[in-house]
Parts: C-alpha cells; sequence; structure tokens
C-alpha cells in the first residue's frame, strides 16, 4: 500500500487467526528460548498461558492468551503498512481489556487518527488500534500508536 | 528494597539491572516467527532490525536476575504495553537494559505494578527504547484484563 494514500480515516485489518492453544505456546516457549540464545528451544515451568489447571489455579476458566501475541498482532500489521518506519521511530501503547481465550477468533486492526509534519519535514502517523473478536466485534485489545516516516 | 526475592515482592524505587547483551539474529529471528511477524527486517538473512516489542523480553532478563525466587505465590498478567523506539537497533549491536519500578498501587482489590525500562547503546549511552510496562500481581476470576 502507498503511504500517500493514507489519510485520516483509512483503515487496516489482519486476516482473521485464531488464538489456538499452540499460537500461546509458541509464545510461552519463546521466553527461556530467547533468554537462553543459544540457538535451541527451551520450555518453562507451567504458566496460565499453557496450562489448564495452573490456569484454573489462578482463577481463571482455562488458559489466556498472553497480551504480548496481540500486541505483536498489531505490531506486524503496523509493520505491513509502514516498514522500517515503525521498527526506527515509533510508540506503540495497547491494554489489554478483555481476556483472550483458546480458539477465539481475533482480528488486529489500525485506524489513522491524525497526519502531519514536524519542524524537520518528517511525516508524522498517529493510529487508534485494537484488536477485536471476529464473531462478536468486542474490543479486547486497545491502544494508540505514532510512528515517524523518515 | 524488594528485589532478591520474587517478583510479587516489587515495589516502588526498586531498580533492576543494569544488563549488559549483545543483540543476536536468533532472537531477532526466533521471536519475530513466534508471533508471525514474518518481514525480512525480521527475519531475513542480514541487516535485521530489533522488534520494539522485544524489548518486553528483557523484563523477563530483569525479573531472572533481581527475582532469583520466581514468580512469587500468584500469576502474574500483563495489562499495558507502552514502547517507544528512538533509533532502529540492530543485530550487534551492545544494549544495556534497566529497570526502575515507579509504582505500586491497589485498584479494586488488585495489585498494580508500572515499571519503566531504558534499553541504551553501552558504549555511547544513547537512549534507544524507553518502555513501560503494567502487571497485575495477582489475578481474580472477576478481573477484565488480559
Amino acid at each position: 500500500m502507498s503511504l500517500l494514500s493514507l489519510e485520516a480515516g483509512t483503515e487496516f485489518r489482519t486476516r482473521v487467526r485464531a488464538m489456538t492453544r499452540e499460537r500461546m505456546r509458541w509464545y510461552v516457549d519463546a521466553q527461556p528460548t530467547i533468554g537462553a540464545d543459544d540457538g535451541r528451544i527451551h520450555t518453562q515451568e507451567p504458566t496460565i498461558h499453557d496450562d489448564d489447571e495452573y490456569a484454573r489455579s489462578q482463577g481463571l476458566p482455562g488458559i489466556i492468551a498472553d497480551g504480548m501475541i496481540s500486541t505483536n498482532w498489531i505490531q506486524g500489521l503496523l509493520i505491513d503498512v509502514f516498514g522500517i518506519d515503525f521498527a526506527s521511530r515509533s510508540r506503540l501503547k495497547t491494554k489489554y481489556i478483555a481476556p483472550i481465550y483458546e480458539n477465539q477468533k481475533v482480528v488486529a486492526c489500525a485506524r489513522v487518527d491524525t497526519v502531519t509534519r514536524d519542524v524537520d519535514g518528517h511525516d508524522i502517523y498517529t493510529l487508534e488500534v485494537w484488536c477485536e473478536d471476529d464473531d462478536t466485534k468486542k474490543k479486547l485489545t486497545v491502544g494508540t500508536a505514532r510512528v515517524q516516516i523518515s | 528494597m524488594a528485589t532478591g526475592g520474587v517478583v510479587t515482592d516489587l515495589d516502588v524505587g526498586d531498580v533492576l539491572g543494569p544488563i549488559e547483551y549483545t543483540l543476536s539474529s536468533f532472537v531477532i529471528r526466533e521471536y519475530s516467527h513466534v508471533v508471525e511477524m514474518h518481514h525480512e527486517i525480521f527475519q531475513g538473512a542480514e541487516d535485521l532490525v530489533m522488534p520494539p516489542s522485544l524489548i518486553h523480553l528483557d523484563k523477563l532478563r530483569l525479573y531472572n536476575h533481581a527475582c532469583p525466587g520466581g514468580t512469587g505465590p500468584t500469576a502474574r498478567i500483563h495489562y499495558e504495553y507502552d514502547a517507544e523506539i528512538f533509533v532502529p537497533v540492530r543485530v550487534g549491536d551492545r544494549l544495556v537494559v534497566s529497570g526502575e519500578v515507579k509504582q505500586r498501587y491497589t485498584k479494586k482489590s488488585r495489585e498494580y505494578v508500572l515499571m519503566e525500562m531504558l534499553l541504551k547503546r553501552v558504549d555511547t549511552g544513547e537512549l534507544l527504547v524507553r518502555y513501560l510496562d503494567q502487571v497485575i500481581l495477582a489475578y481474580s476470576g472477576k478481573n477484565e484484563a488480559a
């Protein structure tokens, strides 16, 4: 998509993804794997994201997704649109307002709020971002983003 | 000061780190892969940049260092993520991360903790990423956070 076509109100959406048990576990196992940084897969103790029994012991009905998965799905959408600029000069704020349960169908969304130009001539985009349940359209994660175009 | 124990003991003013490390291509590719960011800037053969959200895993690096006793008696729920990146961070960059607990408060019987983290370049001290992370330390069934 050309950045020239972006104006306030322009909306982007990802495809629908089911928050499967595997997607939740991928993020769980990534944490010790990245911490070790030795090129091998590592696992960790049971969490509320990959162990139903442990999740129930913490007052949950079952496993729920780590909020960072929805944040990253939003971020991936913003990288799709803005490319490396989003990984260079940007801000992303997200708040997890509802749990995401196993197999819930989720869409990450962004809508351009403002387009301005700073004193150095950089275009600045602000956006509303969210993840929603594809069936009910209920917002699960909400937030804002800002990106400076080089 | 509540460092040296478990995460649920952390309190205002606690400083975590600093911890130095070198950003690797493995870390960038692995993280981007698990969250399905299949962009060349994250999963290509060269010229990789750090996904801004990778700063979140530095929090766990700090927790492991400052809280060797682990999570504590209750699961931690992530409530808010707020990361600002000022400069692209690349493979091979020598980095230092630190954190400071800025707030701990109770709201509707839930314990919230806000930590500020700073990621800087070791050799120059240049600020690369600022991250505000807010968690709930104990989850109740009535909680609406994820």
